[in-house]
């Protein structure tokens, strides 16, 4: 170990350059890392959604052949959710926590970078599928036992379930030390009722993580186990029951989408108030809904299965306790809503994208709503219709609530305003294409169109609903395409912004824009829920009002935890565990030396890094 | 395994709960692992009596074997708690000794495993001949691996004791270790009760026709 | 809770004292969104459309209907509450608009009494929709109890091809095997015993009942009843692979009498009713022997094809489609079949296993006159 440090330096704070990214710990540079990672993913997702798009434009079409299709459906669900969706709350969980509970990291600084470099292998490796024409095709959920090695012998599926097991332990390592950072290292006086809504959204989010993921870890153990190893999980023939992977997947599932959700719900959560210029309505009872999703959400997961049989006994509690979690979600939009009435309401485009959110989500909500019925879901199930349903919860919901987040706090993270005028208008191509591409949706699955097929037939009728649904596609293509234009153009000559542009009551607001590398030169002591608003206005009230952010300090006096190559280091060796499970060149049997190597380097890298001082001892 | 001038820096530090931030970090991690084993666990619940083929439970799991073995692990928890007491007691020899047999009793008990898988596999049960061998060994491998990590941990605590670095300062870096070792012992506790006090007992399909009564319909 | 004291909701109206009239709302137009609700609200129009052929609305048959019923009333309340929920979301977004001058407005925190109401009154809806549904649910658990008792019928999945078996067509204990079109009486509950042959598949006939899943080593069990003559279309509704889109099926719902006559004659060897031309007696021998279709398909009635791995090919030129529901039947989409099936319908197993399409381009084997026989054959098979 000395000898590689001899070797290889410990970078210092000051490095500039890529070396300095490959090795930062600083939460808000990994927040960077993961939103454009995330960013660039979703582009990808959302051109797999317009090849199944332009296929299924009209009828009987043979532009794209079925296991085209079928990789394209699966790759475009997995990507959105695990490699888009839920890095982009990562980006904010990583930019703002710390800020926002007045902390100078997280607890743990090189287990998020950590996660950082896991998930991008991940992310990798799910796609080097593409390259060796192995995509994994059996459904973003991938029910057994079509997943077996009898009904899918390449290596797509393998692909699929290692690159998810390693993108695992990047959301597993991270939501551990956002538990850790929310629950210890609030600010003197930060009360857990105290906390800004989006840190309680985050923190139900981290635990839903932590008691979610494992399921899944095991479920695709027994995938991989029964491909590789002959176990007989899944395998008919020797009385494995396929039933049991959907048990074990929706069990994790249905925490996943409230972990979809919930961060963009804390997102809309800051936003509404700042822009109505009054506290959000009920914050206590916001907190406890979510809460109160948070653990329902692990009494529903059969409502995905009530086809399967499952006899009317579990089907009953599995529907009154699916319509019941309606309850909390629809007290937050009233609570939501009631925070706008009697506000003084400014339409920046936070405020455009947040009630946008809302106003979908509704629709998303109800048509839940009806698939809680299970006698009426034996229609909806595996019809477009449910396709309907969680695009507008997805899309409406966690995409937009995470754009409004992208403008509410671009300012912050660069000192520059995202073009408000094109801003408005993605919101507008966004909105408007939504519903364009996911409203018809209803009409095709109540009419009889399934989900996953390749094509149709035009005497079915659902033509016209198809058409508009690819014609929307395109709206939302020339939306993407905008963001992108005015992403460049903002960064490059945006309108600059102060420390404060939206007079906003949260900590981040009260130091510079972009945050100093320290954040707060003093931790602040935090007087109430909207503390900048208590501060500002007391000191307004008082004839000395607050026009600057807190004063920037020499970042040598303030101790930080210091940059750090061994996070980078394990994170490719657990890659290589995974990875080298593809490699079979020159022999078939050299994955399992690769692997074994994977893990030493991943080993000497846990040494190297338990005997690193998490700041260096340089300065001082 | 930091070194003892960073774990005192650590140890001042601000904490919104007064509970250092890896020790927390430990509570959470374990909270996952019980997830993680209880999946496992449920896996090889809904499967139990469902195997087509033998050899069945009642034909390979030997219980006194194993009670020995749950024994050892037991003796390795009451062990590591003599650990942390010299640690907490600035007794040098006694910390490198009661690691030293922590270790020691996990790899017998990870030895035991060792012997029963090759049994097993030589009156005919692999992890891929039937229901019963496939929750069997991978639950039952898993926790073993937890184990040899929980081992690895230990003889490096062992390494870094012998170098003087373990004491009263450094208490929370042995207070950790034991927390995932008696988690790890506690999780064997459920498995030998699950798989060989109760499953142990299971044998085949009966010669009725009809379904093995078990939870698989119900789910 | 929180340190900041509950504040009385005060009347909204104080606010804006002295805030003037509207601003000439430049910043916010409510009705570009109103206009582009309406339109998107016209697309229903293009929806609503009972008679499309596999609609959930074009009901034919107690257990759809009493799906539809359920779901007809969630869909008003879903309707009702969107109307609401949105409205008073537009309404506050034009009503509190920010206007120039505008003071800060009431601090207000949070209403107690509100929160209960709009906790407990969607509780109390939930829980009457959830318990209604309930009850439903166990309403269609079971066919009605009837004079001759429910019609069995043993549905098999196979990729991607549907099996029906009934153990007892006519009362007398007739056996009878055939594939993708499900002949039943009207008026009688039918009872599906669901199995499949590998991987997961489900049986779904929109008209007629809500889906159930075919699940390998599981026996799921579902009915329904035909009300109305006719023909309902169905499809495979979980994905089972290359060729889940093209894994249909029909069921045509037969007047007594039409149904006991289908019974009758179904497994009359070829060329009882009418002599087989000598063109088809050839294509009986290339399905005998150089086709090697025997292997894998079975018609009744004739010693020697009795191959299980393909449809029960019985009584095809009956049957409206063939290839599961994917072509009509007749001779065009029968050489176009014939010639190259994969072109047809990609991953299907006879392109993959017979041996007369392992060729270099996976045509058949057999010559164009060969082939024509073989569809007089096919065509035969009353």
């Amino acid at each position: 170990m000395a000898a590689i440090t001899a070797a290889i330096p410990r970078p210092t704070s000051s490095a500039t350059g890529i070396w300095s990214w490959l090795t930062t710990v600083d939460h808000k540079r990994i927040g960077v890392l993961y939103g454009v990672s995330a960013f660039i993913l979703f582009l990808i997702g959302g051109i797999e959604a317009g090849v199944m798009r332009l296929q299924l434009m009209t009828p009987d079409s043979n532009l794209i052949d079925p296991d085209t299709y079928n990789a394209m459906f699966t790759m475009h669900g997995t990507t959105m959710i695990f490699m888009a969706i839920m890095p982009m709350g990562a980006a904010f969980f990583n930019f703002l926590i710390p800020l926002m509970i007045g902390a100078r990291d997280v607890a743990f600084p090189r287990l998020n970078a950590f996660s950082y470099w896991v998930f991008l292998f991940g992310a990798i490796i799910m796609h080097v599928g593409f390259l060796v024409n192995a995509v994994p095709d059996a459904g973003w959920f991938s029910y057994a036992n079509l997943t077996g090695i009898e009904y899918s012998p390449g290596a797509g599926l393998d692909y699929w379930a290692v690159s998810l097991q390693v993108l695992g332990v990047a959301s597993l390592a991270a939501a551990f030390n956002f538990v850790v950072t929310i629950i210890n290292m609030r600010a003197p006086g930060m009360s857990l009722m105290r906390m800004p809504l989006f840190v309680w959204m985050t923190l139900i989010t981290s635990i839903l993580l932590v008691l979610a993921f494992p399921v899944i870890t095991v479920a695709l153990i027994e995938l991989t186990f029964d491909r590789l190893f002959g176990t007989v999980f899944f395998v008919t023939s020797a009385g494995g029951d396929p039933i049991l992977w959907q048990h074990l997947f929706w069990v994790f599932g249905h925490p996943e989408v409230y972990i979809l959700i919930l961060p963009a719900m804390g997102i809309v959560s800051e936003i509404l108030p700042t822009f109505s210029r009054k506290p959000l309505f009920g914050y206590p009872v916001v907190v406890f809904s979510g809460i109160v999703i948070g653990i329902m959400g692990w009494a529903v997961w059969s409502h995905h299965m009530f086809t399967t049989g499952l006899g009317p006994m579990a089907l009953s509690v599995f529907t009154i306790t699916t319509m019941l979690i309606a309850v909390p979600t629809g007290v937050k939009i009233f609570n939501w809503m009631g925070t706008l009435w009697g506000g003084s309401i400014e339409f920046k485009t936070p405020l455009l994208w947040s009630v946008g959110f809302i106003a979908l989500f509704i629709v998303g909500g109800l048509s839940g709503v009806s698939h809680a019925v299970s006698p009426s879901d034996y229609q909806q199930q595996d019809t477009y219709y449910i396709v309907a349903h969680l695009h507008y919860v997805l899309f409406g919901g966690s995409l937009m609530g995470l754009f409004a987040g992208v403008y509410y706090w671009f300012p912050k993270l660069t000192g520059k305003f995202l073009n408000e005028t094109l801003g408005k208008v993605h919101f507008w191509l966004w909105f408007v294409g939504m519903n364009m591409t996911f409203f018809p949706m209803h009409f095709a699955g109540l009419n009889g169109m399934p989900r996953r097929i390749y094509t149709y037939g035009t005497e079915y009728g659902w033509d016209n609903m198809n058409l508009i649904a690819s014609l929307g596609y395109l709206v939302l293509f020339v939306g993407a395409l905008l963001f992108i234009v005015l992403l460049i153009q903002s960064i490059k000559n945006g309108k600059p912004a102060g420390h404060d542009p939206w007079d906003a009551p949260t900590l981040e607001w009260t130091i510079s824009s972009p945050p100093p590398a320290y954040n707060f030169a003093e931790i602040p002591q935090v007087e109430g829920i909207d503390h900048y608003w208590i501060q500002k206005r007391k000191a307004e009230a008082e004839g000395n009002p607050i026009t600057g952010p807190e004063a920037p300090v020499d970042p040598s006096t303030i101790h930080m935890p210091s940059p750090s190559y061994w996070p980078l280091v394990i994170a490719f060796g657990v890659a290589w565990i995974g990875g080298g499970l593809f490699i079979e060149i020159p022999w078939p049997y050299i994955k399992y030396p690769v692997c074994f190597i994977g893990g030493i380097i991943a080993f000497l890298g846990v040494i190297g890094w338990a005997n690193e001082p998490a700041a260096a001892e340089s300065h001082h | 395994m930091a070194h003892a001038e960073t774990a005192q820096h650590t140890e001042e530090e601000y904490t919104s709960t007064g509970i250092n931030h890896r020790k927390l970090l430990m509570w959470v991690f374990l909270s996952s692992d019980c997830l993680f084993f209880g999946s496992l666990i449920a896996t090889y619940m809904v499967y139990r009596g469902q195997s087509l083929v033998g050899p069945y439970p009642i034909d390979i799991i030997d219980i006194p074997i194993t009670t020995i073995s749950t024994f050892v692990l037991l003796c390795s928890s009451f062990s590591m708690v003599r650990a942390l007491a010299a640690t907490i007691a600035n007794n040098q020899k006694g910390i490198q000794i009661w690691l030293l047999i922590t270790a020691l009793l996990g790899a017998i008990f990870i030895g035991f495993q060792v012997y029963e898988f090759n049994l097993f596999r030589s009156e005919g049960l692999y992890i891929y001949t039937n229901l019963f061998g496939t929750t069997f060994f991978t639950l039952t491998g898993f926790h073993g691996a937890h184990v040899t990590l929980g081992i690895v941990w230990l003889l490096g605590l062992f390494f870094v004791a012998r170098k003087g670095r373990l004491g009263p300062k450094t208490v929370l870096d042995v207070e950790i270790a034991g927390l995932y070792w008696h988690f790890v012992d506690i999780v064997w506790i459920v498995i030998f009760t699950l798989l060989y006090l109760i499953g142990g007992f299971d044998a085949g399909p009966t010669a009725v026709i009809g379904p093995a009564p078990s939870m698989v319909p119900l789910v | 809770m929180g340190p900041c004291p509950q504040e009385r909701v005060e009347s909204y109206s104080n606010q804006f004292n002295g805030a003037g009239k509207a601003a000439s709302g430049k910043r916010f137009q409510p009705r570009p969104l109103i206009l582009l609700i309406s339109l998107v609200a016209l697309v229903p129009l293009l929806g609503c459309a009972p008679d499309a052929l596999q609609s959930t609305f074009g009901t034919a048959g107690p257990v759809a209907e009493k799906q539809l019923l359920l779901f007809n009333v969630l869909l008003w309340v879903m309707v009702a509450v969107f109307i609401l929920v949105e409205g008073a979301l537009l309404y506050s977004l034009v009503k509190f608009r920010r206007r120039p001058g505008d003071s800060l407005p009431v601090q207000v925190h949070g209403h107690t009494g509100l929160e209960i109401t709009w906790t407990v009154i969607p509780t109390i809806l939930i829980l009457a929709l959830g318990i209604w549904s309930v009850f439903t649910l166990f309403e269609l658990k079971d066919p009605p109890a009837t004079a001759d008792g429910a019609l069995e019928v043993t549905v098999t999945g196979h990729q991607w091809w549907w099996e029906f078996e009934y153990q007892d067509a006519d009362g007398s204990g007739r056996f009878i095997n055939t594939s993708n079109e499900l002949i039943v009486p009207v008026g009688r509950p039918v009872n599906l015993l669901l199995n499949s042959d590998d991987v997961i598949h489900s049986f779904w006939v929109p008209k007629l009942a809500g889906k159930v899943d075919v699940v390998p080593t599981r026996n799921n069990r579902m009915w329904f009843q035909g009300d109305e003559i006719g023909t309902f279309y169905g499809q495979c509704a979980e994905f089972c692979g290359t060729a889940h889109a093209l894994m249909k099926f029909r069921v045509h719902v037969l007047s007594e009498l039409d149904y006991m006559n289908w019974v009758d004659n179904y497994g009359q060897a070829p060329g009882t009713t009418e002599a087989l031309t000598s063109t088809a007696r050839k294509g009986q021998e290339i399905f005998m022997s150089t086709g090697a279709c025997l292997a894998c398909h079975t018609i009744e009635g004739v010693p020697g094809a009795m191959g299980v791995l393909g449809p029960n090919l019985t009584g095809l030129a009956n049957k409206q489609t063939f290839a599961s529901g994917v072509m009509d039947l007749n001779r065009e989409n029968l050489r176009q079949w014939l010639k190259n099936p994969d072109d047809v319908k990609p991953g299907n197993r006879m392109s993959e296993q017979a041996p007369v399409y392992q060729t270099a381009d996976g045509n058949i084997s057999l010559t164009e006159k060969e082939v024509s026989a073989l569809i007089e054959y096919l065509l035969s098979l009353k």
